[in-house]
């Protein structure tokens, strides 16, 4: 019975890995003709398996006012381990984004 | 108020991450929504001037920020004030009223030193006008782009500094209005900028181009050529390394149609693969210009075949394995770069402006280049891919040509020039083999100048041999411009004070 153990070990060591390698992928939303400005970041944790999800920052973008350009959400490497160690209670993301920096009509000089 | 602080010190990286600012305060120039394009340059100048005074007072550095996307590290000063710029961004019509009489204003545009250049572009397509180049990308402020001498590969054309007819730049003794001796806009117009009128040819010829050294860029007037319509042709060619003689001849044409259309091309570019570049395909890039016609097809720019700057998709592949460098290249190449469309494909047509787009840099970037008298590139063209992958270069590396570009410092200097780039991932490896091709190109005697925005390792000795003469005008410029030290200083930073434009 022995192997039949190593074999479940390996297919959840297997199963642990793969979620530690997508977990680093990216995923990005942006405008067709983006005018960006800087990218900006800020770190959300997600607590107690989503239980307790709401951060405890408040989500303002700033120089904001023309929308924003493009949004990534990804995981670090450091994150996903805090994650993995932590067995899903915290759950940190990182969420980075550029705001626009407007349309503005053609002026006479 | 058009210019605001924003958030409290801290850290800025550029856009392709070669460079921090640590501790750097960040100040942010707004457009606002006068009637006027000059009464919005007049209150931004002035805001402009006092920020400086303010900067000057606190014993900080300032730097101006476009778009961040120099990757040579000019505008990285810790410490510093940075002005964004990016929001600074309306662009304006001139009309004849404005103008000098004798002047044509109907090429004409004031544009915000803000503006990208596919904003410059956009709004020059909505009046039937065209910027005649730019480069590759089109994300870049164009006062930012023209401050570092950006180009493409229109053959028969300069940098896009070219573009540039007047400029307004605050120093912390004034709001200068620069532009040629000739003159261009009428007094009333200047001084209702807030500013003093500068009419002298290399005052202007410096400002052109400035290299971030010579003040605030506030705005500029630039000129426009009627909108006009591109073919492109993209595709994977093994090419004939006698080629090198047609282009180092400049028959562009026999190139053309021994590889694409037997037209003359208006853009021809050549991205090879080191390793072996005449045994393995080569990307090549084709643009002919059409008059403008309103019922084109319309094609999306990966349709048009833009995105073709850089290899921002290698990753660090390249580096961690080296025996597999040149399969890895050019598996990278076709990947890349086979999209666009090819002689037999049915034809796509767009602006100048639909065939640009801004790459998102996804791998950390080493991108530099050297421009050659064109007559020496059949000469010393494979020896610079020998040298470059012997040493562990690993990028593609593109030929590009266009003609002598305006302004004291432009690195396009030669009458025709022929540009070469190594654009690809970051790694020290890369820097060293680029390092040793400019070794090889003083052993050969071949006159050379680099890039100002890139990661070509620049000197002030170097520098004051490259532009000789032009230097020391360029110099005489900025003492007039700037005559007390500490305003030169103001402007400063580590890389510019080491090229010697800031002391």
């Amino acid at each position: 019975m022995d192997w039949v153990g190593w074999g479940l070990a390996a297919l959840g060591f297997a199963l642990l890995f793969g979620q530690y390698l997508a977990a680093q992928a990216d995923t990005f939303v942006s405008i067709a003709n983006p005018r960006p400005l800087d990218e900006e970041s800020m770190t959300v944790t997600m607590r107690w398996w989503g239980l307790a999800a709401e951060s405890h920052q408040p989500f303002v973008t700033p120089e904001s006012d023309h929308g924003l350009c493009d949004v990534r959400v990804y995981i670090t490497r450091k994150q996903v381990l805090t994650a993995i160690a932590t067995f899903g209670a915290v759950r940190p993301v990182t969420v980075a984004w550029r705001a626009h920096a407007g349309i503005l009509p053609l002026g006479d000089a | 108020m058009p210019l605001v602080r924003l958030g409290e010190p801290g850290p800025w990286t550029n856009y392709h991450g070669t460079g921090v600012c640590e501790d750097a305060t960040r100040h942010a120039l707004r457009s606002g929504y006068a009637t006027r394009g000059r009464d919005e340059l007049a209150a931004a100048a002035s805001d402009v001037r006092q920020w400086l005074a303010a900067a000057q007072a606190a014993g900080k550095r300032v730097r101006p920020l476009g778009a961040g996307w120099s990757p040579s590290n000019v505008n990285i000063c810790s410490g510093a004030w940075l002005l964004h710029t990016r929001r600074f961004n309306r662009c304006f019509r001139i009309a004849d009223s404005d103008v000098r009489p004798g002047v044509d204003s109907a090429g004409l545009l004031l544009i915000e030193a803000g503006a990208l250049v596919d904003e410059v572009s956009d709004k020059l397509e909505e009046q039937g006008r065209s910027l005649w180049t730019s480069g590759a990308g089109n994300g870049q402020t164009f006062a930012g782009a023209a401050a570092t001498g950006t180009h493409g590969s229109m053959v028969a054309r300069g940098g896009i500094q070219d573009h540039i007819r007047a400029v307004q730049i605050v120093t912390p003794s004034g709001i200068h209005w620069i532009e040629p001796a000739a003159g261009l806009m009428n007094d009333a117009f200047v001084a209702a900028t807030g500013s003093i009128a500068l009419r002298d040819d290399d005052l202007f010829a410096a400002v052109q181009l400035p290299v971030g050294a010579l003040g605030i860029v506030t705005a500029l007037v630039i000129d426009s050529v009627p909108k006009f319509l591109v073919r492109p042709i993209q595709n994977l060619r093994k090419v004939d390394c006698a080629t090198l003689d047609w282009l180092s001849a400049g028959n562009f044409r026999r190139f053309s149609a021994a590889y694409a259309l037997d037209r003359e091309p208006d853009f021809v570019q050549m991205i090879v693969n080191p390793f072996k570049p005449f045994k393995r395909p080569a990307m090549l890039r084709f643009l002919y210009r059409e008059e403008w016609r309103p019922d084109y097809p319309r094609a999306t720019p990966g349709q048009m075949g833009a995105g073709y700057d850089a290899l921002s998709l290698l990753g660090k592949l390249l580096d961690d394995y080296p025996w597999a460098r040149g399969a890895l290249l050019q598996f990278a190449m076709k990947q890349g770069y086979a999209a666009g469309p090819d002689v037999d494909d049915p034809p796509v047509y767009g602006t100048w402006g639909e065939g640009l787009d801004t790459h998102r840099p996804l791998a950390d970037l080493f991108n530099a280049s050297v421009t050659i008298d064109r007559g020496e590139l059949a000469r010393v063209f494979e020896l610079i891919c020998a040298v470059y992958t012997r040493h562990g270069g690993s990028t593609a590396v593109t030929i590009r040509f266009m003609e002598r570009a305006e302004g004291l410092l432009a690195p396009a200097r030669f009458e025709h020039n022929a540009v070469i780039d190594f654009d690809g991932p970051r790694s020290q490896r890369t820097a060293d083999a680029y390092a040793r091709v400019v070794e090889l190109l003083d052993r050969e005697g071949v006159a050379f100048t680099r890039h100002w925005a890139k990661s070509c390792s620049l000197d002030a000795a170097r520098i004051a041999g490259d532009y000789g003469d032009d230097l020391t005008r360029w110099r005489a410029a900025r003492d007039r411009l700037l005559p007390d030290p500490a305003h030169r200083a103001l402007f400063g930073s580590p890389v510019l004070d080491g090229l010697g434009l800031t002391v």
